[in-house]
């Protein structure tokens, strides 16, 4: 949990026997190594206080603070406890290897004890423990097995072995199938004397410590190794919401609530640095502000306020305003307004991001008994707790329902927010059942029924014990896993591309193996009986004529309207009449045409086009340097009209024909002077995020550099192509 | 197909630009437009028994509040308020007689809403009849008068729709040409892509929609004739319901549900219920209050140049290193496949717990004009889910570089009420699971249950406070007061108009209601000296800063007040340290902490 920390020590076995292994398989040091780093690792990404100490025993060497007249030898103290970082993970990679000696397990662990009891004297820690991996080779000495184990109790350090073969089942009856798997090598009876012996103190210590649950502390390399594949899950120390539940005003329950589910989000965001120098402090990101005038003359941050907009009309309306006029109310809250059926609570309208457990308050017993008296009139009554929940004075409060949560370890009252109805939806669609035409056929409704058939995911075993097959709340966050694997991936190998997928992540993604193979059959079924055809879509408009032919019919003419009054000016005057965008001046022609309101927007915009095709066709930069300044004004000039589509899609037909008309250059000048396609920030009926926009040179970019145009985008033009 | 092609065809423009974003969010291109055409007739204005809102009453309320609530969700739409059956005329060319447009098509604004709510109630009456009058009808003249208002508009619209209201059944009382004259308007209008609905309201001898208004309005949507109400409306509720399921329907998406190779089902997206947010403030210049827009830019700190995206690359820190990536493979370690649902098998309903639950839901409906066949597939696994009360567990991908997330579709048959309007559409409501990530390990407190007696009277208190949920009960005060204030700011009002806090608990009745049962609950579960609303952590400290060395001698009980709890079965309401004390006291050795373990030891050894 974040927050806390714990000491651990590795203690890992480095002696000879080690590394002998039958031909074909992994030596158990090269099994121990994996676990190791696999658990540093996971310990790096987690960013957790605890601190690791790596203890090697068996080494040819020895230093430790013990050793003395012979006494715990070949036993090496690695690094002392540190917060594990890249640096270790290396030290791992390139400085453990198999040595020639054997070292005694026993005196290992008390010398890991002492490195535990000396060195986190002073400093707090949660949770002190030893992990131990060996495959118990070296002769160990049982002497002192019954203080140790006592030494460990006293201390209070948790201790876990990790061994090259399983505990066998015995008569303790630890029937733990998943943890043994068949494959595991050394299962069986191929255990030397040693091994056997040294297996019988180990299950001793672990059940004088931990009586029959002590077994399960005792993990082969092989289960390690696929357990501790996943990155660890993303923990955060549950925050208490203490509160009073009400119900009126003179019936309170001192309670405390913890958020139980919600959608966990990666902890670190990525900071944008500069590619060659790789620094943050490189890259700057600033906003300026505009005005809507034909130099976008800019406005400093302090003339800014704040407004809304009320249909047509936009209200100045201060923070301070605001805040002072805002609804407001008393705090913390958790009322209940009434008691309804659970049926009436309606599951898709659940609404909010989380969960929250409701607990009577800590520590308070009348508290307890008052809650757990609603809990279970509730759940006797299958009724639920309308609730009135604020979390506090600044946030809104909203509507949402405590249900009834009865475990058999625990109780508690479960509570969802719900919609109010500004948040509501209602939509009408046809019946399905009342249309004869598509009402599904008896043989057709039969092969579905087959099919729920193949594909139950919850059935009974042998035991007749109900077995889900696939449980989602099981799984890691797949994109959690995919994130530190790519991470870890570029952190030990910077220069080489991402890796592919796990596989065991790719498999746990997937139907389970069983589902895929029973439900071939009854899917082909349902292939021959349910026809599906995709409807041909219309033609898409591909050249910029067609598109503006199509929409020059519906000007933007109600906005033009509204602009008439401040933009008749002395210049306008001046100009005299231009009746069409000429090829001396195009930039200027389109601008007064836009001004002059005589002919439709997308008419205008069409011969401003036309001529910038005109001026492509003449290969020279100066032309070039012309058709940006028109395409700047057809820009500029779409944002304040507030129609993005005809400007980004010709921009999009441009950009797709540069290749083939050989207008590189140009294009590289239009990248310079950054002109991209108009987001939603700029004209909100845009169909371009800002994003996209800026991706929209960038992508060109990388088309030169790997001449491999990235799918994505492609897709992205087209989409919006066939909205016009 | 002919049914299906019905029902979309009012979507057509629509339908063109939804496509840009395939599993997108979606966008807003082109505008709906609505227009009112209310019937002002004398028959409107009649008051209903027992002090009923006469029908125009109820109308202006209705258009009342569809315009607040295009404010409030989608200013930039459309509306027009026009009456027909006036007396007086007003109307942009004043060729029109009888036909008085109140609202031309514009987005609606507070002063429009202001002018709505002039026209409500007893005085907004008088004002209807000082102003307009009623007069003879002429619904050809009305709906020609729309057609101009629509074409005078140079905006892109998505959406044409035209409701009429009326209590009167034949407009023109049996005057043949002017019945014809409005069909071919009618469906002139229609051929423009205007969907024309019928409100029809209350009439004593009932309203009989075959004499006129069959040719009038737009085909029903689909053979089951859902599309036209049988029933006229009579209860304001209804109609306020009716308006507003006829006025909306927003697509989020376009996915496939793929459950096998080649069986690939066309759905759409919908959002059944989303919070509703305070509209994002717009920027304004502080002299002018005109819109400013922004721009950011990225450049280099050194050199002052603009950075292009190529020459940026992310970065995030771990175990003291630095690990750089691209800002497409940023990208690509969120992509797992194409947008979609992919069935990973079913399972029984009750395997959807409670509280897997991490956003709101969305709900699915099959598309059958992007594939033809998915309505028909999309029914079977409808009804033998439903029929079966299982789910089916997909994968779903919202969007290209979305990680995937797992969903349960449930089944959702389709319900009508008594006057046949569609409840609950036919579909699959699509719960989002959550990971093991998603579910965090809270410590519980073991705590001894409530006896019988205690939860026999909390059921009393439960029993007292019961009522009816619905869903669309409550407002939500934040937004109602952040509306109120912009209107008042709008309308230079002197205040914002008070609201009702509807989610704010009834505490006087509630008291009433329950009357002496709280302080029965009171008596069974909590000591006299009990106060909940003192906090039990600062007590004891103050308690322990105070005495530290008397607190072991504090917590003792003598053995006369235990024998009499244990008699009275009230053990539970002492301590946990006064327990142990007592334990202690009669020497009864425990290894328990838990207060039942305690509470037992003690029954064992003093009890009978």
């Amino acid at each position: 949990m974040a927050g806390s920390k714990s000491a651990l020590v590795l203690c890992m076995d480095v002696g000879f026997s080690m590394s002998n292994s039958a031909p074909g398989e992994e030596s158990p040091f090269d099994s121990a190594k994996k676990v190791i780093q696999k658990f540093v690792q996971r310990q790096v990404f987690a960013e957790t206080k605890d601190e690791l100490s790596l203890v090697l025993f068996g080494t040819d060497s020895t230093k430790n603070p013990l050793s003395q007249d012979g006494q715990y030898q070949n036993i090496t103290v690695h690094c002392p406890f540190m917060v594990p970082d890249f640096t270790l993970l290396e030290e791992i990679e390139h400085q453990l290897h198999p040595e020639n000696q054997q070292g005694d397990w026993l005196d290992a662990l008390v010398v890991c004890m002492d490195l535990l009891q000396t060195q986190t004297r002073g400093k707090k820690y949660d949770r002190l423990s030893i992990i131990l991996l060996t495959d118990l080779n070296a002769a160990a000495s049982s002497d002192n097995l019954d203080v140790i184990v006592e030494n460990l109790k006293k201390a209070g350090i948790t201790l876990q072995f990790f061994l090259p073969f399983p505990v066998e089942d015995d008569e303790e009856g630890q029937g733990d199938g998943d943890r043994r798997g068949p494959g595991d090598p050394g299962a069986g009876k191929g255990l030397s004397r040693e091994q056997k012996s040294g297996l019988e103190m180990v299950k001793h210590i672990m059940l004088s410590l931990y009586e029959e649950e002590g077994l399960d502390e005792i993990y082969t390399f092989r289960n390690a190794v696929e357990q501790l594949c996943m990155f660890k899950r993303i923990e955060r120390r549950p925050v208490a919401w203490p509160c009073q539940l009400t119900i009126g005003s003179s019936l309170s329950i001192p309670i405390v609530g913890y958020k139980a589910v919600t959608e966990e989000k990666l902890k670190k965001t990525w900071i944008t640095v500069d590619a060659q120098s790789k620094k943050k402090d490189d890259v700057k990101k600033e906003t300026v502000y505009c005005l809507d005038d034909d130099n976008e003359t800019e406005v400093q941050r302090e003339d800014i306020i704040q407004g809304f907009r009320y249909g047509s009309d936009i209200v100045p309306f201060s923070k301070i305003d605001q805040e002072q006029m805002k609804y407001k109310h008393d705090g913390k809250c958790f009322a209940v307004l009434g008691f309804t059926k659970q049926n009436m609570i309606l599951r898709h309208l659940f609404m909010g991001s989380n969960v929250l457990k409701i607990f009577p308050a800590r520590d308070d017993e009348h508290a307890a008994v008052a809650l757990s008296a609603l809990i279970r009139a509730l759940d006797e009554l299958k009724m639920v707790a309308v609730v009135r929940y604020a979390y506090n004075r600044c946030s809104n409060p909203q509507v949402g329902a405590a249900f009834p949560f009865i475990k058999p370890s625990y109780e508690c009252l479960m509570y969802v927010q719900l919609p109010f109805l500004e948040d509501l939806r209602h939509y009408l669609f046809p019946s399905l059942d009342k249309n004869k035409k598509i009402a599904p056929s008896e043989p057709q409704l039969s092969a579905v029924d087959s099919l729920i058939d193949s594909m139950m995911l919850v059935g009974e075993d042998e035991n007749h014990d109900q077995k889900d097959l696939f449980k989602p709340h099981h799984l890691p966050n797949p994109h959690f896993q995919r994130h530190f694997q790519c991470l870890h991936h570029r952190a030990v190998h910077p220069d080489s591309p991402l890796p592919a997928m796990e596989p065991w992540l790719a498999a746990a993604l997937d139907r389970p193996e069983v589902i895929k193979e029973r439900c071939q059959a009854p899917l082909e079924a349902l292939k021959k009986l349910f026809p599906l055809t995709e409807v041909e879509k219309k033609k898409r408009l591909k050249t910029s004529a067609q598109i503006f032919g199509k929409d020059s019919e519906e000007p933007d003419a109600k906005k033009a309207k509204e602009d008439e009054a401040e933009e008749y000016n002395l210049a306008d005057i001046a100009e005299g009449s231009v009746s069409s965008v000429g090829s001396v001046d195009p930039a200027r022609d389109f601008r007064t045409l836009i001004k002059q309101k005589s002919l439709p927007f997308g008419e205008v915009c069409q011969q401003l086009t036309h001529r910038i095709e005109q001026l492509l066709s003449n290969k020279n930069t100066h032309y070039y340097m012309k058709s940006i300044t028109c395409i700047q004004a057809f820009r500029e000039q779409s944002v304040k009209q507030g129609n993005a589509d005809l400007f980004n899609s010709y921009l999009q037909s441009l950009k797709r024909s540069i290749p083939s008309r050989g207008l590189e250059v140009f294009w590289d000048l239009l990248v310079q002077d950054a002109v991209t396609l108009i987001s939603k920030v700029e004209v909100e009926a845009s169909t371009v995020s800002r994003d996209e926009a800026n991706q929209f040179l960038m992508a060109e970019e990388k088309k030169e550099e790997a001449a491999a145009v990235p799918a994505e985008d492609t897709g992205d033009v087209d989409d919006l192509l066939d909205m016009m | 197909m002919a049914e299906w092609n019905a029902y979309y065809h009012n979507e057509d423009e629509e339908e063109a630009e939804e496509r840009e974003a395939p599993g997108g969010e979606y966008k807003a291109t082109g505008r709906d437009s609505l227009v009112f055409l209310v019937d002002a007739s004398k028959e409107m204005f009649i008051k209903g028994e027992d002090g009923q809102p006469s029908n125009f009453d109820m109308t202006m309320e209705v258009v009342r509040n569809v315009y607040i609530h295009k404010i409030e969700s989608s200013y930039r739409d459309l509306l027009a308020l026009v009456f027909y059956g006036t007396e007086q005329s007003k109307n942009p060319r004043n060729s029109f007689k009888h036909v008085y447009v109140y609202h031309d098509l514009d987005e609606p604004g507070a002063k429009r809403v202001q002018e709505v709510n002039a026209l409500r109630g007893e005085k907004g009456a008088h004002l209807a009849a000082k102003l307009m009058g009623s007069g003879e009808a002429s619904l050809g003249d009305a709906l020609w008068c729309c057609s101009n208002l629509y074409s005078d508009i140079k905006l892109r619209l998505s959406q044409k729709r035209l409701m009429i209201f009326t209590c009167r059944d034949e407009p023109h009382v049996g005057d043949s040409t002017k019945d014809r004259q409005a069909r071919i308007k009618a469906s002139d209008l229609k051929e423009t892509g205007v969907v024309i609905d019928l409100i029809h309201l209350m009439k004593v001898d009932g309203f009989d929609v075959s004499l006129f208004f069959r040719d009038i309005v737009s085909p029903p949507e689909d053979e089951s004739e859902l599309g036209l109400q049988l029933e006229p409306c009579d209860k304001l509720e209804d109609l306020k319901k009716w308006v507003q399921a006829k006025e909306q329907k927003r697509r989020l998406a376009r996915m496939s549900l793929c459950l096998g190779e080649g069986l690939d089902v066309a759905v759409g997206v919908y959002a059944t219920a989303v919070q509703a947010q305070k509209p994002t403030p717009v920027r304004l210049y502080r002299e002018t209050n005109e819109p400013v827009h922004s721009k950011t830019r990225t450049f280099h700190t050194q050199t002052g140049s603009l950075l292009l995206p190529s020459e940026i690359k992310k970065v995030q820190v771990y175990g003291k290193k630095q690990i750089v990536m691209e800002r497409d493979e940023v990208d690509a370690i969120k992509k797992f496949g194409d947008p979609g649902l992919f069935l990973v098998g079913f399972k029984p309903m009750e395997k959807l717990k409670l509280h897997h639950h991490i956003r709101s839901s969305v709900f699915i409906y099959p598309e059958e004009d992007e594939v033809k066949g998915s309505a028909c597939l999309f029914s079977a696994l409808l009804k033998k889910c439903s029929e079966r009360n299982v789910l089916a567990l997909c994968r779903c991908i919202t969007r290209r570089n979305c990680p995937p997330r797992y969903v349960a579709l449930v089944p959702q048959l389709e319900e009508a009420d008594e006057g046949k309007l569609q409840i609950t559409p036919p579909g699959f409501n699509i719960i989002y699971l959550p990971y093991a990530d998603d579910m965090r390990t809270l410590d519980p407190p073991h705590c001894p249950p409530a006896s019988q007696k205690q939860v026999n009277k909390m059921k009393e208190i439960v029993y007292k406070l019961r009522f009816t949920y619905k869903s669309d009960a409550f407002e939500n005060p934040v937004l109602q007061q952040h509306y109120r204030n912009l209107e008042a700011l709008a309308l230079d009002m002197m205040a914002p108009e008070d609201i009702d806090d509807h989610i704010m608990p009834k505490v006087d009745q509630i008291d009433h209601r329950l009357g002496p049962l709280v302080q029965e609950f009171k008596d069974l579960v909590y000591p006299a000296d009990y106060n909940p609303e003192t906090k039990p952590a600062p007590k004891r400290k103050a308690a322990d800063a105070g005495s530290g060395a008397e607190k072991k001698a504090k917590v003792e009980v003598t053995e006369a007040e235990l024998r009499t709890h244990l008699q009275n079965g009230t053990l539970g309401k002492l301590t946990v340290p006064v327990l142990k004390e007592a334990c202690k006291q009669f020497g009864i050795r425990t290894t328990g902490t838990k207060k039942q373990e305690l509470i037992d030891a003690l029954t064992g050894k003093l009890g009978p």
